[in-house]
């Protein structure tokens, strides 16, 4: 286990054993129910971690790093990043695909992009806000998600 | 039999690859157990995390202040207003579409713009538990850099959208049409967490992983249950009105 998990696992118990004495009704009733909340997503992890494995198998980690390094980055940023935008997949799931993809070998730059862009513009979900916040609101805030995804991920290739 | 095809039906996406390994298994049965291999490695990562993810998202439920939160926004609260958005967006569980309603409820009670788009965006990209995912599998160094340059982006993109959106922009409220029924819910921003059928199974009940109200007779002591249920729905979309 790497030293940051190790220190998220700490905080949470030594919170856990405090909140634990002073309401340990409340604390098992939020436990219960956040484990239902998990329960609902747990079948979708477990058939992205069974996609992985499979795709693996399949595609070699060299066939990925071939491809992904032929293509000229800036092309497979902006093609992440509007991949990100028209799909709806919780960022969970997301992490573990897109890390057996660092993992194979891809660039960062499309990874961030693709991450950033998957949670904070939303296509499918631009009709829902459209009606709640009008269509000037929608537009900007997308556009502006889109724009700043893909300067996050430029930074992020030259600090890293 | 009505229990196995609602599981079906609730699990289509795993159902269909453990049938990809099926065929993988008739046809090419030599990828079959690497293949499950790989997925092994990513299972015991996710095992690593998945229980401090619960027992942390738990005690944000029961221990941050929701309310004190959403009623420290108003339209003079400047700096600290935009402070109380960021953590209430880092403080949620759901995806983005489940912060629409939580908004609008906001900006009824005077949210800038500004301040609505740092919690949408928030709410979207850095929540806390996602940080620690994000950590595990591509790295602390990663997740910080991210997170520092996100957060810089959110409050960017906040002032920028205040300045090109004004309030009137917005549609009007349209809620007061809908009162009809006592008990009311929005199933489109429904992330099917199912508490509210847990809390108080004799309103709600989860159709295809959405709620649905299945009663609107009220008995003595209902009233309490559908208000907690109300309380902690993750969208705020239940409405109730006895």
């Amino acid at each position: 286990m790497d030293i940051f998990t190790l220190i998220f696992w700490v905080i949470t118990l030594v919170w856990l054993g405090f909140s634990l004495k002073k309401d340990k009704g409340k604390t098992l009733k939020a436990i219960k129910m956040s484990g239902g909340m998990m329960k609902g997503i747990a079948g979708d992890i477990l058939g992205i971690l069974l996609l992985i494995g499979l795709i693996l198998t399949f595609v070699p980690p060299e066939t990925i790093k071939a491809t992904i390094g032929q293509t000229n980055e800036v092309v497979s940023t902006v093609l992440f990043a509007l991949l990100g935008s028209i799909t709806l997949i919780p960022a969970f799931v997301a992490f573990p695909l897109v890390a057996s993809l660092v993992d194979a070998g891809a660039s960062i730059v499309p990874i961030v992009a693709f991450l950033t862009t998957l949670t904070m513009v939303g296509v499918v979900t631009f009709p829902l806000e459209k009606r709640e916040f009008g269509l000037k609101f929608t537009l900007i805030r997308n556009s502006l998600s889109l724009i700043f995804a893909l300067v996050i991920a430029l930074t992020m290739g030259v600090i890293l | 039999m009505t229990f196995l095809k609602s599981q079906l039906k609730n699990n289509r996406f795993l159902m269909i690859v453990i049938l990809a390994y099926v065929a993988v298994g008739i046809f090419s049965p030599d990828k079959f157990l690497p293949s499950l291999g790989n997925t092994w490695y990513y299972v015991k990562e996710m095992l690593m995390i998945m229980p401090v993810i619960l027992l942390l998202t738990s005690l944000i439920s029961a221990w941050v202040p929701k309310e004190t939160i959403e009623n420290a926004f108003g339209k003079n609260s400047g700096i600290k207003g935009s402070l109380f958005a960021f953590l209430l967006g880092s403080f949620s569980a759901g995806p983005i579409y489940a912060a629409f309603p939580v908004c609008k409820m906001l900006l009824s009670k005077g949210a800038s713009i500004a301040n609505i788009v740092i919690i949408l965006s928030t709410w979207a990209v850095i929540k806390i538990p996602m940080l620690i995912t994000e950590s595990k599998f591509l790295g602390p160094e990663f997740m910080v850099v991210r997170w520092i340059l996100t957060t810089l982006a959110i409050f960017l993109m906040g002032y920028i959208t205040s300045r090109f959106v004004k309030p009137e922009d917005l549609p009007a409220d349209d809620e007061a049409a809908a009162l009809v029924d006592p008990l009311s819910l929005n199933p489109d921003y429904c992330v099917g967490c199912g508490l509210c059928a847990k809390i108080a199974p004799s309103h709600f009940k989860m159709v295809d992983k959405k709620a649905t109200v299945i009663s609107q007779t009220l008995s003595s002591g209902d009233g309490l249950a559908i208000k907690d249920a109300v309380a902690k729905c993750p969208s705020q979309i239940i409405r109730f009105h006895p």
